[in-house]
């Protein structure tokens, strides 16, 4: 059989394949290190404080469905429930392969009292007239900060040892940022109807939230760009 | 945001008017005597013409007195029956106001049990989410029968019977006590639609009922889930199931007699978790009450009731 190149390696240095030596990187060319910011623990402290944050958003939009009087509003909200609930879901799933416990799917963490604190603050709006308040403080700074985390955590995470957690956050910013589009049209729409009252309400209630996100460094005790 | 909110705090925009919710209760408890329907309706009187002031039901209720609702309710749908549009109108309206309460009980349940399990909360996130597309199909298909918002009041009924503050009793109320009760209204509809050929309704109606069944196994699933290991409490929830069934059953309206308005869908029903025995309960439990021969003679006697009383006062005497 000599002449036929080999499909398999033999056990002789002359019994090698013909194949071309590519490295894992080559083929397509992949510029990816081996580098990421966070290692497995502080991975999975993160995916708890990211979970953590999608539970209560499914539970907060649930309870306020009824509390709404705006039809278009109540039937959206719907859909964000069940985005918000899969998230959570999908996040509690990466738990596990994280070394975080077999049991840990279910397991939500805040990153420190001052964000339960500021959830508990989100959710506390709850008159019928109060549908901006309840908007303004989900929409245009709590889901904006999930995007911004979430975006920091793919492009600062080992874009190799940690794909499925980027993954996951890759989906979840897709459904944020239709969310925060969403929560912004409705606003606009009653800003318009409202006016500059309805402006000044979105204004200084995103602010309020704002200001306490801040306080305690946000999903993950840290905000953005600023170290521990 | 408070934990457990009652049925009237239900948010609404300026369309929605309600109405007193008695009038359901006392039909659920109304007995086969035409005299005692007659007193019951006789006493809701005012209560009736206040709630129908300024909505397309005004005109029935002029038509037919306080007991307009029992020919809404008590006639099968057929598409040769009198005045079947405006109770084809009105059932619709009735059953978009159902699916609305059905968000945001599901969504109530998210938020009013923090510590259930997570499956729990994944199941009704996802019921969230279904409830808000049936309300957007159902807001169709009134616009279809050329139907609007608000052009009746408003009965909280379902949302107050279900909504109750333990979670077992909550899936029992909601998503086996409501959600069957949609499987019976919507297997009629069906019914309905296929007999004037609506392809439309059927289908859209098809896709709801199709939901309501995973809703209902929702219920069956987390009744067993929250009760296991604990026969008292199991029983007491099933108490409750059958008073909300009774409710549901609008004094035989929906049941199996043979003269009922709606009848109950028996195989959609198994498909979803009910068994042979719960389902005989329920045959047994919305049997009792007013005939329909009852409540045709009762709504007869109230309608000339209410025209004396119309003519009376047209002649500037009493009553």
């Amino acid at each position: 059989m000599s002449g036929t190149p080999r499909l398999y390696p033999g056990i002789g240095p002359d019994e090698r394949t013909s194949f071309q030596p590519y490295s894992a990187f080559d083929v397509p060319e992949d510029l990816r290190e081996l580098h990421g910011r966070y290692d497995v623990e502080a991975t999975a402290r993160r995916v708890r404080n990211f979970r953590y944050t999608h539970e209560w958003i499914a539970m907060i939009l649930g309870g306020w469905i009824a509390t709404i009087p705006e039809l278009p509003v109540k039937t959206g909200l719907g859909k964000i429930v069940w985005e918000s609930a899969q998230a959570a879901d999908a996040l509690g799933k990466r738990l596990p392969e994280l070394r975080a416990g077999r049991n840990a799917a279910t397991a939500s963490q805040p990153p420190n009292q001052g964000y339960a604190d500021l959830i508990q603050e989100v959710a506390r709006p709850e008159s019928p007239t109060d549908t901006i308040e309840k908007i303004a403080g989900m929409f245009d700074v709590l889901m904006p900060h999930l995007v911004e985390v979430y975006e920091e955590t793919i492009r600062a995470t080992d874009a190799i040892c940690d794909a499925p957690t980027i993954e996951l956050l890759d989906g979840a910013v897709r459904h944020l940022r239709r969310h925060v589009a969403w929560g912004g049209d409705v606003l606009a729409r009653l800003c318009d109807v409202g006016g500059d009252a309805a402006r000044e309400r979105r204004r200084a209630r995103a602010a309020e939230v704002r200001a306490r996100l801040e306080a305690c460094g946000g999903v993950t005790g840290t905000l953005p760009g600023r170290d521990a | 945001m408070r934990r457990f909110i009652s049925h009237d705090e239900l948010a609404r925009d300026s369309r929605f008017i309600r109405q007193d919710n008695s009038l359901a209760t006392v039909l659920s408890l109304l007995p086969d005597d035409v005299d005692q329907v007659v007193e019951a309706f006789e006493r809701l009187d005012p209560m009736i013409a206040v709630s129908v002031r300024g909505t397309a039901a005004e005109p029935l209720y002029e038509e037919y007195g306080p007991a307009f609702g029992l020919v809404v309710l008590n006639e099968p749908l057929e598409p040769d029956a009198p005045g079947i549009e405006t109770r084809l109108v009105m059932r619709m309206h009735g059953i978009f106001l159902g699916e609305l309460q059905a968000l945001e009980g599901a969504g109530r349940s998210l938020w009013d049990f923090p510590d259930a399990p997570w499956e729990f909360k994944m199941n009704m996130a996802r019921q969230c989410w279904d409830e808000a597309r049936h309300v957007q199909i159902y807001e169709k298909l009134l616009e279809r029968l050329e139907g609007k918002i608000g052009m009746f009041p408003e009965s909280t009924f379902l949302f107050e019977c279900c909504c109750h503050d333990d979670p077992a009793m909550r899936v029992a109320g909601v998503n086996r006590g409501l959600e069957g009760l949609a499987c019976d209204v919507f297997r009629d509809m069906i019914r309905y639609a296929e007999k004037t050929g609506d392809d439309v309704m059927k289908q859209a109606v098809d896709y709801v009922l199709a939901d309501e069944l995973t809703h209902v196994r929702f219920g069956s699933e987390w009744v067993r889930a929250f009760t296991a290991g604990d026969p008292e409490r199991y029983e007491r929830v099933q108490d409750f199931r059958r008073q909300v069934d009774k409710q549901f059953s609008f004094g035989g309206s929906r049941s199996d007699r043979g003269d009922a308005a709606i009848p109950i869908a028996r195989d959609d029903r198994k498909e979803a978790g009910f068994t042979e025995d719960e389902l005989d309960e329920l045959a047994q439990l919305s049997a009792g009450g007013p005939s329909r021969e009852t409540m045709r003679k009762a709504a007869q006697i109230l309608r000339e009731r209410h025209h004396a009383r119309r003519r009376a006062a047209s002649e500037g005497a009493p009553a």
